[in-house]
């Protein structure tokens, strides 16, 4: 716990919690633009052409941005920086020469990153949920059970990402070129193949708590509506703490058998 | 045997001309890069795309009596226009060549104080930003333009004739100017996003932000009026539309291409901006 | 129960370790004693791996190594009784001082007001008051090193491991930090302190532990291994009014090896350094020679001790 102070006060108050904040205020700031636009042009919400109610396009901003690039895109980011940063400013020294095991650092780190990142992710999407939604025949009250579901699965997906990135992170030696890769190169073309590879993903389990249509925004999407397999809520819910479970277990691992050496 | 004065003795050699000091770091860092055994093998992957089109024009020409597989293969503008990504297999590539180069340049110098050394040297402010420009660029253009230009003659040696490029001649200019830009917007806004910093690694995600959350944006906004007219919006969407414009074929936005232009040369601005500000020989922490 | 009384505070029995190709440290059996301890070594000679060793920081690719009488490689529970502070300067810039020594404080399992308590203590003792509430990215390098010690010291450890503790200090705050390093030794605490300050260490303690090329080169008093040293001539410095007859004085004993003139003195090298000072104090007594206004011996000390083993 005494990791998770010291860490959370790192994260938080740092120059990093510029990036967070654009990254975090963008989608709110679009959905003040997008909520503009529709009112000045009195037409209302459309996808695709189609009228769509404002939960529709709470959707469309939920997969566009937070599913797919705000969620993955922090766990790369801190996750591969828990310890990879300490080292880097070899500050690391100190939390390993102090009887704390180092397992207990790690996922006081981890800890600290889950907190700071669920506490900045879910009001931006709170404040979107408002922006959007009540337009076109949504009301916050019926849309509201779905938002606590969304803000529940983005906090699923933040634990989740974070913790298979804390074991790049600790394994590799580039961790985020790899960590880029894997959430924006390899779960998006996996998911189009058939068979169980799809299952080595975060994003299997994560895109089956969602509980938004897919949007057709590119012919892979359109793709993965088609060929879409979608395990049940328990599977998610089991596939993703096995996920957690086992990637900080060997994160743990590989923390405490690592050696660091420092540059001098 | 002679004796010889093991005293200090002034440097009696040539000197290069001042102005060139950009050169050495610029040299120094091209060694560093080459000498990791991961960069030359993505180095290599990046030239991927450009093997799997010479074997497409190869078919073109080589296939002449299946006509439907000539035609089918036929090189166009579009060819060589896909080499230079942004929005294809080669964008990620180079992508990942930017952030691999890129991120630690300046940051790795913060990280160290080695920025104080530099300036203290007869070198200017302008010579370490173009020094480390010119490291980014290289391998960016040695990925775009090369076998882009490569192509070419491999069109033309495939073909036997000039003909093709008789008809394309615009091919080079336009590969070399599209080339230039995007590799200048995307080292500009690399160097500037790493003076930032003295982590890499923050930099990596802070270019990865710049280059894919506004294009998450630009896709929300087209799904919901149905208008390209927002493009300016993304980075990536600009530079497609200039490409578009530059190798002559459909824009394939609404939104004018001067605005992307003016797009681009504004985040070059502001990365010049940026540069200017933060490549100093001192930081004050207050 | 009562701990058994620790005989030795590092011991290290057969313990290599190597990087690839590079040996870092190479079959080193080595027993520091409690007390004040100097680590010396060039660079290059292997200090730091050993430092790294001890603090649990490298696993050793071969051999043992135990502090404080347990293994120290994942033994985060041993981190109660050791202070260690780090060469590097790093810190978490952006908290001032006191912050961040509390906070460190607090991993040590201390409560949130003892650990204020105990980290304003140790930033006394290093003579920091006045910058506590400072950020750390606004010290000197002075301030940086004292803050580092202040970490070192403050949850009161039984061995204090010190990596180069003086560097960029000013000659008060390096004279204070002896001055508090030679306490600690004479409290009953273990400080191993590695440096290239050769005098300072001298001026720390008498034990020493030199490191040259991965290997122990000596251990012990620095005095001792002077004394040890038989093949390298002992080099006596002697201010006299008569130096020449001195001199042929000294060329008629068997034990000169050779002799020059340097002012108003003779220098003379001796292989029997105990029976050249013996016949040299009867001279100085009986008079016969003129007045010997001077004696001083220039390498019997640890400068000299360190350039003949280091060198040779």
């Amino acid at each position: 716990m005494r990791v998770f102070d010291l860490s959370l006060g790192q994260m938080l108050w740092s120059r990093r919690s510029v990036f967070l904040g654009i990254l975090l205020g963008g989608p709110v700031f679009l959905a003040a633009a997008v909520r503009l636009i529709v009112e000045m042009s009195a037409r209302g919400f459309r996808i695709n052409g189609a009228t769509a109610s404002g939960s529709a396009v709470f959707g469309l901003i939920m997969w566009l941005l937070y599913i797919r690039f705000i969620i993955p895109i922090l766990g790369v980011f801190f996750g591969t920086s828990l310890i990879a940063d300490e080292v880097d400013d070899k500050t690391i020294t100190y939390l390993f020469t102090r009887p704390v095991p180092r397992r207990a650092v790690l996922l006081g780190k981890y800890l600290a990153y889950v907190a700071c990142t669920v506490l900045l992710v879910l009001p931006s999407v709170i404040l979107v949920f408002f922006l959007i939604v009540p337009m076109g025949g949504s009301t916050i009250a019926g849309a509201f059970p779905s938002l606590v579901t969304d803000l529940g699965m983005l906090a699923l997906g933040l634990i989740a990402y974070g913790a298979v990135f804390a074991l790049v992170g600790t394994r590799l030696k580039r961790p985020l070129i790899v960590g880029l890769v894997f959430a924006f190169g390899w779960e998006p073309a996996v998911m189009l193949f058939p068979g169980y590879l799809k299952r080595l993903t975060v994003a299997y389990y994560l895109q089956a708590l969602v509980n938004h249509e897919m949007p057709q925004d590119s012919a892979a999407s359109v793709l993965l509506t088609l060929f879409h397999e979608v395990p049940s809520v328990a599977m998610s819910l089991l596939g993703l703490a096995v996920i957690v479970a086992v990637s900080l277990w060997f994160a743990g691992r590989a923390v405490e058998n690592r050696e660091y050496v420092l540059e001098q | 045997m002679p004796i010889h004065d093991q005293g200090y003795r002034r440097y009696g050699g040539e000197r290069a001309p001042r102005g060139q000091a950009w050169s050495v770091i610029t040299r120094a860092g091209l060694r560093t890069m080459l000498a990791r055994r991961t960069f030359l093998a993505l180095l290599l992957i990046a030239w991927g795309p450009f093997l799997f089109r010479a074997v497409m024009i190869y078919a073109a020409y080589g296939a002449a009596s299946i006509p439907q597989a000539s035609a089918y293969f036929k090189p166009t503008a579009e060819t060589f226009r896909g080499l230079l990504g942004p929005n294809s297999i080669e964008g990620v590539l180079i992508f990942l060549i930017t952030i691999y180069v890129g991120s630690g340049l300046i940051a790795n110098d913060r990280r160290a104080n080695a920025l104080q050394i530099y300036l203290s040297k007869p070198l200017s402010r302008t010579e370490y930003i173009f020094g480390k420009l010119a490291i980014l660029m290289t391998f960016l253009l040695a990925v775009t333009w090369v076998p882009a230009m490569v192509l070419l003659v491999i069109q033309i040696a495939f073909s036997g004739s000039f003909a093709f490029l008789k008809d394309n001649l615009f091919l080079f200019p336009a590969i070399t100017i599209y080339a230039f830009i995007e590799t200048a917007l995307m080292s500009l806004a690399m160097l500037a996003l790493s003076s930032l910093s003295k982590s890499p690694r923050y930099v990596a995600v802070l270019y990865a932000a710049l280059l894919f959350f506004p294009s998450a944006v630009y896709g929300v906004l087209y799904a919901v009026t149905r208008s390209s007219g927002f493009s300016w919006v993304s980075l990536r969407a600009d530079l497609d539309q200039i490409g578009n414009v530059i190798f002559r074929l459909a824009s394939g936005y609404e939104t004018p291409w001067p605005v992307a232009l003016f797009v681009i040369a504004a985040v070059i601005g502001l990365a010049a901006w940026i540069l200017e500000r933060q490549v100093r020989g001192v930081e004050v922490v207050a | 129960m009562i701990p058994p009384p620790i005989v030795a505070v590092v011991s290290a029995d057969h313990l290599s370790k190597w990087y690839g190709q590079v040996i870092g440290l190479n079959d080193v059996s080595v027993v520091v004693p409690p007390g004040v301890t100097g680590l010396l070594g060039p660079n290059g000679a292997g200090k730091s791996t050993f430092m790294k060793l001890i603090t649990g920081q490298l696993k050793p690719s071969k051999g043992a190594i135990n502090v404080l009488g347990e293994p120290i490689w994942q033994n985060p529970a041993l981190y109660f009784r050791i202070g260690f502070c780090p060469e590097q300067d790093a810190f978490y810039e952006r908290m001032t001082g006191l912050e961040w020594v509390t906070a460190l404080m607090r991993l040590n399992g201390v409560s949130d007001t003892d650990a204020a308590a105990k980290a304003r203590r140790a930033i006394e003792t290093v003579d920091l008051v006045d910058a506590a509430d400072k950020k750390i990215g606004a010290y000197s390098k002075g301030m940086r090193q004292r803050i580092k010690m202040a970490q070192a010291l403050a949850h009161e450890p039984e061995l204090l491991i010190l990596d180069e503790p003086l560097g960029g200090m000013d000659p008060i705050a390096r004279r204070k930090t002896i001055r508090m390093i030679k306490d600690l030794g004479r409290a009953g605490r273990s400080v191993i302190v590695s440096s290239h300050i050769l005098h300072e260490i001298e001026s720390m303690t008498a034990n020493i532990l030199l490191i040259n090329q991965g290997r122990i080169v000596a251990e012990g008093n620095v005095h001792q291994i002077r004394d040890l040293i038989d093949e390298h001539p002992h080099t006596v410095y002697i201010k006299a009014d008569q130096t020449r007859a001195l001199a042929r004085e000294f060329l008629s004993q068997d034990d000169v090896l050779s002799l020059k003139f340097e002012d108003d003195a003779v220098v003379v090298q001796t292989a029997k350094p105990d029976a050249f000072y013996a016949r040299l104090t009867d001279l100085a007594a009986s008079g016969e020679l003129g007045g010997i206004h001077e004696v001083t011996s220039p390498d019997d000390n640890l400068q000299a001790v360190f350039q003949y083993l280091v060198k040779s």
